[in-house]
């Protein structure tokens, strides 16, 4: 049976006698209730918009719901504390989460399936919402109404950092809003400052600077922080290789990875695309051209004196690796900090770890000169959104919960507890977020807030990526290419090459 | 299906003519119902879930193999024909997936049987044959994807103790096992070999016991070494059970893909991406379920070429495995 | 080798060849056993504990793999935390259910098809069998529709009968054979003595009841070690123990201790199952094709 909460005031009574409950009281009060789709009731209760706020948040007591969610942070400790919301609406929320690879499938599946067995979905932007954007409801349609309890900030692009809402709530069309945004995940550089001050003496000796990690480290001085960690750690097991890309099963973390290294150089793109919004024809990409061989030439060179795992680790596993003192360096997605911080599990625990932005593009790497160079930051932003498959009246209860989750009290809650990723501009103002941001610290992602939230994602340095119809399959035909290249079966040019020929073959150019 | 059962003698000629293996079934007086009925009720609960869950699927099957289905709610799917076939004749991924299957079918198939076969020579008679088997048949009742976890552990870069071994001994120089394009081949292959090793050696033990001990005694006489008795007495006795072996496996590699999905997902590089975990891919991933339809309609044709083998092998060779020879 | 019977001959290849036979088996021993021992002492360690290795070539340090506090930890908290009582349950019910329902079916229509000879019997049998080696990845999207229309995803009943998809052919498959080889005057008798038919089918049952029972315990094993069809059809309310140790890789950490635990509480019970009819594991691995 699904997860119930630890606290749950209902885990003593029956599916079925809560069912009865629910209907019960839905009957006496002159409501109905229907069991609809897998293991969702919705019980309605009428109101106006002069109605209380209570009234507006118990309309769909005894209702039950459905959310389908990656098995991120936010998830498990909203899972964790569903009892609250369940207090404050009478609706029960059922979150099962998986892996996104899986998420992917059972959403897609249900989706087309047109039956909505999850009301909610967790809406991965590229992942996710690219290619079912148009399943979802048009949540300005609730939004903008006053006989549901809405938000005090309000859901407009301003409460969100720049660009969230447009990454995971924008797709192809200006109008409708999918998703709110739920997490995020920015990518930051996580580095050893213990060991980068134990061995800055002997790096200076080689390489004639010091070995430190500032906001102007270019990629080709990580080719040579790796090469020289490399070098040490084959004299001495015991210091860690340098550093480590994204390369496992999951395409898009892969994608991810050399996207940020082709934007560096002169905020290269794979299309000329406007990103916020995405396109379903992007046409010709620029994968082939000049710059892209050059970048990836880097992208190689830097491969070369990685870890040896390079092409397994995908994101998690290459946080394990870290956190098992098997690397340096690595450019992690900013929700990682909570586990590299715990002691429990990780050796770079306890003031080891700094955090920086990820490294500048290298001005000798652009391609017919000029000096347009970036710290380059990509993000995957979790939204939320709402199957519109589902009844108007499940789509509005969903809704209740969809704002509530993303709320500023909620995302406070979840940042405390297991480490959220905040979303609302408002969260990082708390005074207890801004002193997080110190060591010693009760909230150890906060102690990326000044990399990711104060530079990272601001422009030029955000990168968000095609926004396509057939994002999967790019992220796919993108990861194989780049293995293809690092592993030495093709070189960069052919590797780019074919990366082109096969964007171009799906979309018909 | 309707039954047609042979309850006249003149039918049951004509049956017998047509190939039906006979069984002594008589017409009985004592039963008012006539059999064919009685029969094909007991027939038809197995029967029509079968159906159910058999003839539906494959029928959309080819519906969506002929459309290009629409992801988009509301909007009806486009007949297109043979369309998604003819793509994948210019699919490269296509291609290289039968390629990397068969190639796969091949590495873990000589390796288990040549190994399998070895054991089974090795225990065959011998006083530890009993604790042996029993502690080689444990790898097969591991759930596949179990397998696939623990193997992932064993290889890992940073704490697996296979990689480790590999970097001691001094055959992996640099890279990983599961990042490098060859070695992630001979990793996922290994994890079959060490699952299923064993049922080749129990199926071959199954056929030494019935090598005809006349024909080996015979050679002997004629002063025949033993391995040459081995090639030419012995191998061709076991010829059918090998067969089934083959047959089995092969079949059995590209119906469950638990394993290469959770250790590489047809990584690095498309290097372990056999034809099934690429239609998972197409299917489940980018969601491309006419192409996908027609990737599996392929793999389908194999599948039924393989069974007709198959049922073949079992009906003709199989009656003597069961009751001919010494067992 | 082939027999002891044979005379052998005693002399220095046939030492070699002896040696090298046992160095052989006690590789291929080794092989065997060590993933299952690491599975079994990686599940009692810390995480910490179990990133421990000898530095490469350090032969004499192998010791390292036994050196930590034992906890058990793990084990506790799957199944206080993290509800694997409930997946254990769930995975009970579905694969003893689906070999229920399959062995049941499967029985009758066996009988029935050993017992008739019609036209396309072959071609019903091929059929049969066809249908058990479909790929599952083929026919999953258009088993989930057919599933979803009926309200069977997420509940253990949809998975007894997803499992019973590849279930019930094998049974039909295997019993067949072995109703086959029951002869039929056995039932012409007991009807003689005034039985219907189907009270004849019942008093051979017993005849075939051992090699029913094996095949229930096989049907148990598939259905037990599915994963694909249990992560799609069973998705939500009826996780069952693989797809729940699938759940175990969370987005911040492999928790290999607990997959490793998981590991073994999956294992363990069938391997014991496997034991118990290990006479009729050859027959039932090779769909009756091959015989101990």
């Amino acid at each position: 049976m699904f997860h119930v909460p630890k606290k749950a005031l209902y885990k003593t009574i029956s599916r079925r006698k809560f069912l009865e409950l629910g209907g019960g009281v839905a009957t006496v009060l002159g409501a109905g209730s229907l069991a609809v789709g897998l293991n969702s009731v919705i019980v309605r209760r009428p109101v106006y918009a002069s109605s209380s706020d209570d009234a507006k948040w118990r309309q769909y007591e005894g209702s039950k719901l459905v959310f389908m969610s990656e098995n991120t942070p936010p998830s498990f400790a909203i899972r964790d504390n569903i009892k609250s919301f369940y207090d404050l609406t009478g609706i029960e929320v059922d979150i099962l989460t998986d892996g996104l690879p899986t998420v992917q499938q059972k959403v897609g599946i249900d989706l087309r399936s047109g039956r909505a067995d999850y009301q909610l979905n967790y809406v991965q932007d590229k992942p996710i919402g690219s290619p079912f954007a148009d399943f979802y409801a048009d949540l300005n349609e609730f939004s903008k109404d006053d006989t549901l309890p809405l938000d005090a900030q309000g859901y407009g692009d301003e409460v969100w950092f720049e660009n969230f809402l447009d990454a995971c709530g924008v797709y192809y069309d200006r109008g409708p809003i999918r998703a709110f945004p739920y997490d995020c995940a920015v990518s930051c550089t996580f580095y050893r400052q213990d060991l980068f001050e134990k061995l800055t003496k002997d790096f200076e000796a080689d390489y004639g600077y010091r070995l430190e990690f500032t906001d102007d480290t270019t990629y080709k001085n990580m080719v040579d922080f790796a090469a020289f960690f490399k070098k040490m750690h084959e004299r001495d097991s015991s210091i860690p290789y340098g550093y480590a890309q994204h390369h496992g099963s999951f395409g898009w973390t892969t994608q991810l990875d050399i996207q940020r290294h082709m934007y560096a150089q002169n905020q290269w793109l794979d299309f000329a695309v406007d990103d916020t919004l995405g396109s379903k024809n992007p046409g010709p990409t620029n994968w082939g051209d000049a710059q892209s061989i050059k970048a990836m030439e880097g992208y190689q060179a830097l491969a070369d004196v990685s870890h040896p795992d390079n092409l397994t680790n995908g994101t998690l596993e290459l946080n394990t690796v870290y956190a098992a003192g098997g690397v340096a360096m690595q450019i992690q997605y900013h929700e990682f900090a909570a586990s590299v911080e715990d002691a429990e599990q990780s050796v770079a625990a306890g003031g080891k770890t700094a955090y920086a932005m990820g490294p500048k593009g290298e001005v000798s790497w652009n391609s017919g000169g000029g000096d347009n160079v970036v710290n380059a930051t990509n993000c995957g932003i979790g939204g939320i959104g709402i199957n519109a498959g589902a009844s108007m009246d499940l789509q509005r209860a969903a809704f209740i919960f969809a704002s509530w989750a993303c709320s500023h009290d909620t995302q406070l809650m979840v940042l405390k507890g297991v480490g959220g990723t905040p979303t609302r501009k408002s969260v990082l103002e708390v005074p207890d977020v801004v002193k997080a941001r110190q060591r010693p610290t009760t909230m150890p992602n906060a102690l990326t807030f000044e990399a990711v939230y104060d530079k990272g994602i601001r422009s030029p340095n955000m990168v968000l990526g095609p926004k396509i119809p057939k994002a999967n399959e790019y992220h796919e035909i993108v990861r194989v290419g780049t293995q293809q290249c690092i592993s030495g079966e093709l070189s960069a040019q052919e590797a780019c090459e074919s990366i082109r020929d096969e964007l171009n073959a799906i979309h018909d150019v | 299906m309707a039954a047609d059962i042979a309850h006249t003698p003149d039918e049951a000629r004509r049956d017998i003519a047509r190939g039906a293996r006979t069984i002594d079934y008589t017409p009985n007086a004592f039963n008012h119902q006539p059999a064919r009925y009685y029969l094909l009720w007991l027939m038809l609960p197995a029967i029509i879930v079968l159906a159910g869950i058999s003839l539906y699927p494959f029928f959309w099957l080819i519906y969506m193999s002929l459309h290009e289905v629409q992801l988009a709610p509301g909007k009806s799917d486009i007949w297109v024909g043979v369309d998604n076939f003819l793509r994948l004749f210019s699919d490269k991924k296509f291609a290289s997936g039968w390629l990397t299957l068969f190639k796969y079918s091949a590495l873990c198939l000589s390796i288990e049987v040549g190994l399998g076969v070895l054991v089974a020579v090795i225990l065959n008679n011998s006083r530890l044959e009993k604790v042996l088997v029993t502690i080689f048949l444990m790898p097969m009742m591991m759930a596949p994807m179990v397998a696939g976890f623990l193997y992932m552990f064993l290889y890992n870069g940073t704490f697996g103790w296979y990689f480790w071994l590999l970097r001691s001994v001094g055959v992996l120089e640099g890279g990983t096992i599961l990042g490098d394009r060859g070695w992630a081949m001979f990793a996922v292959v290994a994890t079959d070999v060490w699952q299923w090793t064993p049922l080749i050696a129990l199926i071959t033990l199954a056929g030494l016991k019935r090598v005809p001990q006349d024909q080996l005694e015979a050679h002997m006489v004629d002063g025949a070494g033993e391995i040459r008795n081995f090639i030419s007495v012995t191998l061709p006795n076991l010829y059918p059970f090998l067969l089934i072996a083959i047959l089995l496996r092969f079949m059995d590699n590209f119906r469950f893909i638990d394993t290469i999905l959770i250790m590489t997902g047809g990584g690095p590089a498309n290097a372990t991406k056999i034809l099934p975990t690429y239609l998972f891919d197409v299917s489940f991933k980018f969601f491309e379920l006419g192409r996908g339809a027609a990737i599996a309609f392929t793999l389908l044709l194999l599948t039924i070429l393989l069974g007709l083998v198959l049922t073949k092998v079992f009906e003709d060779p199989a009656r003597k495995l069961k009751t001919g020879g010494g067992g | 080798m082939a027999s002891r019977e044979i005379v052998r001959y005693r002399s220095p290849t046939r030492g070699a060849v002896q040696a090298v036979t046992v160095i052989f088996l006690i590789v291929f021993l080794i092989w065997t056993v060590l993933p299952l021992l690491i599975m079994l002492v990686s599940s009692f360690k810390e995480l910490l504990d179990a990133f421990q290795l000898p530095a490469v070539g350090d032969w004499g340090d192998v010791g390292v793999m036994f050196d930590f506090k034992p906890t058990g930890r793990h084990y506790v908290e799957l199944f206080t935390e993290k509800h694997f009582a409930t997946y254990l349950r769930n995975s009970l019910i579905a694969s003893f259910g689906s070999a229920a329902v399959s062995v049941s079916l499967g029985a009758m229509a066996a009988y029935a098809i050993s017992r008739a000879q019609f036209r396309g019997k072959r071609d019903l049998l091929f059929w049969i069998i066809s249908t058990r080696m479909a790929p599952v990845v083929a026919v999953m999207v258009p088993l989930y529709v057919i599933f979803r229309s009926s309200g069977l995803v997420g509940t253990l009943p949809g998975l007894i009968l997803a499992y019973t998809t590849f279930n019930l052919p094998f049974a039909i498959w295997i019993l067949k054979g072995f109703f086959d080889n029951v002869p039929y005057a056995i039932e012409e008798a007991a009807q003689c003595d005034g039985c219907n038919r189907w009270q004849a089918f019942r008093l051979i049952l017993p005849l075939v009841a051992p090699g029913i029972g094996a095949f229930i315990v096989l049907c148990v094993l598939f259905g037990w070690n599915d994963f694909l069809f249990a992560s799609i059809i069973g998705s939500g309310g009826a996780k069952t123990l693989p797809v729940a140790t699938a759940e175990l890789v969370q987005p911040v950490k492999i928790q290999w201790g607990s997959i490793m635990a998981a590991g073994v509480v999956t294992t363990v019970p069938m391997m014991f199952l496997g034991l118990l009819i290990r006479r009729y594991l050859v027959a039932g691995l090779t769909m009756g094709a091959v015989r101990e």
